[in-house]
Parts: structure tokens; C-alpha cells; sequence
């Protein structure tokens, strides 16, 4: 127990050495570490902004096809059935017109009134289609529109949602492979880093092992030196992403109000940490693997 | 060792060699340059892999090792290596703590070990210094302070006494008759005929790679 501990004060004193012996390298891999993690938190707040506009507008109807206030209740009934059986079809919903109204009421809070001195309601009854694969809306939008008895009229928020989606899947393989790249990136550099040290004391490595020290004790100072490169970039780029949020965050909100950016202070603490871990882990497996060839002695 | 063979790209190092050496015995390896005694020595820490053969060191079969069982092999085995191998951005002290700090020994225990080996090899004085700052003859000495210090079972040494003068080779070799007789077996590769034939100890002779003799009481002779 003791002798690990030893050791491990050991691997600790050697690490924050080798550090300050190649203070110039260590600064460089920190700074270019912190710069990848910075341009990926940055694509994955991009990433993150599209994807919960794609849910949010998703969560609305794909399909309104408002009901005519003649239409028989069964007939509607029928229908209804009948699409929840169609393929692509997600979920159908019936919105009365007591709904449609208390809908309206609410949204337009302001003009209550116009609304209250009406005698009748004046908004339809409708019925909704969330759907799970859009590409076949418009066949059915074609289809409802031909039901003259029934429907008054249909409504399509297509093109808005196509886009969205489409941009989305975009953006998504985008982020994913810059994730990846970025990831790679830091990788290289922290190993690249760690690769020069080990090569420099590559002869230490094998008297070390020589004379009878394991593996861990020989690779310890160089993963630490490795996961402190990751962790100081890291924290940095996290100090970064929090005041540029902070600076950056309200006049975004101010400009485009009607998009949930992703900009609460969860998502960005969230972020923050995340980064730190990958820059441990990444610090950590880079020197892990450019010990390795060394220790076969 | 037992028939062991060892070539390297295709040239033979080492050509069905076969020794015994008790436990606590102390024998001299001598022979020209390029007769085998390093390749032999290196095999024997399991530095160096060799073609076929049985080698058994302190009744490990050393072509079985693997893994964590390569440190807890080394660890009793002391080394004194023909080129030193001395980390050279650690001071004589540190240099010679290693073995103790590689077995996670605590800095108190470390201190008392190392001012006591410094003592049997004349070095107290030397302890804050670099390799690089010492003589050739001191940095051998270093070198076997080093390999003593963990108290091995076993103590390999490659021309200890190299580019030593003769007075300060008597003390080294002195040392290693003391070490020797605390129950360590020796084994000393040395060209010391001075030596040799002053102490009259077994002596395994090796040329091309083969053992020419294996005497109890052995002489030098160069013929
Ligand atoms: N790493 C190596 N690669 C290729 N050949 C080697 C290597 N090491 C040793 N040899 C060859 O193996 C043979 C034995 O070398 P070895 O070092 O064992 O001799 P030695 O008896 O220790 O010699 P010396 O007295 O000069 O130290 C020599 O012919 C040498 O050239
Ligand atoms: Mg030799």
C-alpha cells in the first residue's frame, strides 16, 4: 500500500518534470488542444441549436385538414381510422372547435375580446397528422383535398419542414465528422507531444525496465503529462466557451427570439464539462499509446 | 543454460552453449572481444531473446516470461551493464536509488540504502553530481552501486573494472567478493587478467561463441 502510494508520488514528481522540461512543447500542445475544443464546442452547440429546431417544429402538426362544420361526426370518425392504419403516418388528432377556440384564446391573449363578443365560434374543427416519414404527405394532402364533404381545407407546413430536416441530417453528418476530425486532431497533437518526450528518454524507458520497474511506473509520468496537456487545454476552452456564451448568448437571443437556440446555462455547463473530459481522456489514451512500443524491453 | 543458441540477422552470437552456475557461486566470463559475453549476459536478464536452448535463472525458464512476471525476474537480479546505463539528467544519488524507487521504497528508506552503497564504493562525495561529471571509472562504480543497492539474488556484471586502475579494480572486485559471500551468486565478464589470476575462482571461458573451458581454479591466458 505504502509502496504505492511511493510510487504513485513518484510518477507525479517525474510528470510535472518532464512537463517544465519541455515547457515550450507542452505550451504549444495546450494552446493547439484548447483551439480544437473550442471549434468543437462550438459545432456541437450548432449541432445541438438545429437539432432541437427540427423536434420543436416536428412536435407540430405536419398536416391540418380543418373539418367542415356540416360534416357528418362518423364519416370523420372513419377517416380518421382510416389514416392511422397508412403507412409513415405518426399520430391523428381530432381538434374540436371548442379546442381550436380555447387554442386561439390562448395563443391571442390580447384580442380576447374581439372573440368573446362573437355569438358563435367561428374556427373549424380539425384533424391532425403528426407524421413519422413526411415524404408521403403530400400524396395525402392531395387525397383529403379531394374529400370536398368532409374538409374545408388542408394545410401543409411542408416545404418549412423538408428544409429543416434536410438541413438537419446535414448538419448532423457535418458535426458528426467534425467531431470526429477535431477529436482526431487533438489526439495527434497531445501524442505527437508525448511521442518527442518518450523518444527523448527513450534509454531512461529501458534502464527503467531493466532494473525492474513495471510498466505503469514507466508509462504513469508520461500519461499524466499526457491527461495534464488534455485538462489545461481543455479548462481553457471551457473558460473561453462560458465567456463567449456569456458575451455572445443575450444578443443572439435578442435577434432571433423565435429560435430555441440552445443557449440556457445547462447546455453550456453541460458543454463545458464535456470538453474537460475529453481533453482528459484524450491527453490520457494519446500518451497511453505512444509509450506503448517503448515498454517491449 | 542449457544448448542455448543465438544469432543475430543470421550471424551466430552464441552456438550451443552450456553452463551451470550454483546459487552463491562466484565465476569469471572472459574471452576476446565478440566471444559471447554480453549476448550471454543479456539473455540471462531476459534482454534479449535467443533461438533455442533452455535458460533457467533462479529456476525461472526465462523464454516463459511474460508480462508482470518480467518485472518481479528482473528484481532479483542485480546488473552492472558494460556501457553503465546510467540515466544521465539524474544524479549519482537518484541514479543509484532507482531500483528502490522503481520498487516504490519510500524516500527515507531510499536515503539510508543509497549513503550506505555510496560508502562501500567511495562515492559519499559524489552524490549531487551528474554522470556526465564523473570519471569513466566512477561512473562504473555507479553503476554497481546501483546494481547492488536491492540486494539481488543474482549480480550480472559486464567489465566492472573496465577503464578502472588497477588499485581502485582490487577495491570494486573486493566488493564483489563481500557481496558475493552475503550469499549472492557472481557472475563477472571481464578482459581483467590481473584479476583472474590473482583470485583463482572458476573461470568460463568463451570464444566465437562457444565455451573453450570451464575451470574451478582458472588462470588468463591469452593463447
Ligand atoms: N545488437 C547486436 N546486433 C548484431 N550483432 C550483435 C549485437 N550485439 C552483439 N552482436 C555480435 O555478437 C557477437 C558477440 O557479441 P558480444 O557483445 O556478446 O561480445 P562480448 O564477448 O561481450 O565482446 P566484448 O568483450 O567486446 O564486450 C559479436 O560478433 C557482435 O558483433
Ligand atoms: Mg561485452
Amino acid at each position: 500500500m505504502t509502496a504505492k502510494l511511493n510510487v504513485l508520488r513518484y510518477v507525479l514528481g517525474a510528470a510535472m518534470l518532464g512537463l517544465w522540461r519541455n515547457r515550450t512543447m507542452t505550451l504549444g500542445a495546450v494552446v493547439t488542444t484548447a483551439v480544437m475544443l473550442v471549434t468543437l464546442a462550438a459545432f456541437l452547440a450548432i449541432n445541438d441549436t438545429l437539432n432541437e429546431m427540427v423536434t420543436a417544429l416536428g412536435r407540430k402538426s405536419n398536416l391540418i385538414a380543418y373539418v367542415r362544420d356540416d360534416a357528418r361526426p362518423s364519416r370523420v370518425t372513419e377517416i380518421m381510422q382510416d389514416l392511422e392504419q397508412r403507412p409513415g403516418v405518426g399520430e391523428v388528432v381530432f381538434v374540436t372547435k371548442e379546442d381550436a377556440l380555447r387554442i386561439f384564446q390562448e395563443r391571442f391573449f390580447d384580442q380576447r375580446d374581439v372573440i368573446d363578443i362573437l355569438q358563435a365560434n367561428p374556427l373549424p374543427a380539425s384533424v391532425e397528422l403528426r407524421m413519422d416519414d413526411p415524404a408521403v404527405l403530400p400524396a395525402l394532402a392531395d387525397e383529403l383535398r379531394g374529400m370536398t364533404g368532409v374538409f374545408e381545407s388542408v394545410a401543409v407546413p411542408l416545404d418549412v419542414v423538408e428544409r429543416l430536416v434536410s438541413i438537419s441530417n446535414v448538419s448532423r453528418a457535418a458535426g458528426t465528422a467534425m467531431i470526429v476530425a477535431l477529436t482526431a486532431v487533438a489526439l495527434f497533437v497531445i501524442a505527437n507531444t508525448i511521442r518527442i518526450a518518450v523518444y527523448a528518454r527513450r534509454q531512461e524507458i529501458e534502464i527503467m525496465k531493466l532494473v525492474g520497474a513495471t510498466d505503469w511506473f514507466v508509462r504513469g509520468p508520461f500519461i499524466i503529462e499526457g491527461a495534464f496537456i488534455g485538462l489545461v487545454g481543455a479548462t481553457l476552452a471551457a473558460v473561453a466557451l462560458v465567456v463567449m456564451y456569456l458575451q455572445v448568448a443575450p444578443t443572439i437571443t435578442r435577434l432571433i427570439s423565435f429560435l430555441p437556440i440552445a443557449t440556457d446555462v445547462s447546455f453550456v455547463r453541460n458543454l463545458a464539462v464535456f470538453i474537460v473530459l475529453v481533453g482528459l481522456v484524450v491527453g490520457s489514451i494519446g500518451s497511453y499509446v505512444s509509450v506503448r512500443r517503448y515498454l517491449a524491453v | 543454460m542449457q544448448g542455448v543458441t543465438k544469432s543475430y540477422d543470421g550471424e551466430p552470437a552464441l552456438a550451443d552453449v552450456s553452463i551451470a552456475i550454483a546459487r552463491g557461486e562466484f565465476a569469471f566470463l572472459i574471452g576476446t572481444n565478440g566471444a559471447g559475453k554480453t549476448t550471454l549476459l543479456r539473455i540471462l536478464l531476459r534482454e534479449e531473446p535467443f533461438d533455442s536452448g533452455v535458460v533457467l535463472v533462479n529456476g525461472v525458464d526465462v523464454s516463459r516470461i511474460r508480462g508482470a512476471a518480467l518485472t518481479k525476474f528482473r528484481r532479483r537480479i542485480g546488473v552492472v551493464f558494460q556501457d553503465t546505463r546510467l540515466l544521465p539528467n539524474a544524479t549519482v544519488r537518484e541514479n543509484v536509488g532507482l531500483p528502490l524507487q522503481v520498487r516504490g521504497r519510500a524516500n527515507r528508506e531510499i536515503d539510508v540504502a543509497v549513503d550506505d552503497v555510496l560508502g562501500r564504493v567511495a562515492l559519499s562525495d559524489k552524490g549531487e553530481r551528474f554522470p556526465r561529471q564523473l570519471s569513466g571509472g566512477e561512473q562504473r562504480k555507479v553503476a554497481l552501486a546501483r546494481a547492488v543497492i536491492s540486494k539481488p539474488d543474482v549480480l550480472l556484471c559486464d567489465e566492472p573494472t573496465d577503464s578502472i586502475n588497477p588499485a581502485h579494480a582490487r577495491e570494486i572486485i573486493g566488493l564483489l567478493l563481500d557481496i558475493n559471500s552475503e550469499g549472492v551468486t557472481t557472475l563477472v565478464a571481464t578482459h581483467d587478467s590481473e584479476i583472474v589470476n590473482n583470485l583463482r575462482r572458476r573461470v568460463i571461458r568463451m570464444d566465437a561463441g562457444t565455451i573453450l573451458a570451464d575451470e574451478a581454479v582458472g588462470v588468463f591466458n591469452t593463447s
